[in-house]
């Protein structure tokens, strides 16, 4: 292998474990780092990180275009998808994750 | 009445100085308390209902409900 292939596939495999490193949903709901609110998105719990934004930026983006699909087969609003989004979602958060209740952020027991 | 062969607690048997010493803890044990009572709060008020004031059929309320369940799921990476 030439010298420049092989610097290239380590500057490669440092961006991908890079990326690898990242924090994921599961590991943000589970450090109390977001939570889920009767908006139907996540919410940042207690102080914002770069990568807290990054992540329910991408979610939330992603859960809009679903509650637009949604919204649109259904001939309904996503204005509806997503209150009633919000009800399930704080319903189904476990034990220890955060929900915002009342406009607090409460760890469900 | 008492069994003759029935152990009786020193505290017992020596009536004035079960007092004494229980009032000693007591006073003591209360200073040494007053510092490190920990307040537990505990939320017990009554679940609130939330009324949505969604406008939407029965029908499909349930197929929304049921396409959101797969939004909102560990599968779909959204939730």
């Amino acid at each position: 292998m030439t010298i420049l292939l092989r610097k290239g596939l380590t500057i490669a495999t440092l961006i991908f474990s890079m990326a690898a490193l990242g924090l994921t949903l599961p590991e943000a709901k589970n450090q109390g780092l977001v939570g889920e609110q009767t908006t139907g998105y996540l919410g940042i719990v207690g102080q914002p990180t770069s990568d807290i934004e990054a992540l329910i930026k991408d979610i939330n983006a992603r859960r809009h275009s679903a509650y637009e699909n949604i919204a649109k087969k259904n001939n309904t609003s996503v204005e509806d998808v997503e209150k009633l989004a919000g009800q399930k979602a704080m319903q189904k958060t476990a034990p220890g994750q955060y929900v915002k209740s009342d406009g607090r952020w409460v760890k469900v027991q | 009445m008492k069994p003759s062969n029935m152990k009786t607690p020193l505290l017992t048997s020596l009536p004035l100085t079960g007092l004494v010493v229980c009032s000693l803890g007591l006073l003591i044990g209360g200073l040494g308390l007053s510092a490190c009572t920990p307040t537990v709060k505990v939320d017990t008020r009554e679940p609130i209902t939330i009324n949505l004031n969604v406008n939407i059929k029965h029908e499909i309320l349930i197929k929304v409900d049921k396409e959101l369940d797969d939004v909102l799921s560990e599968d779909s990476g959204l939730f």
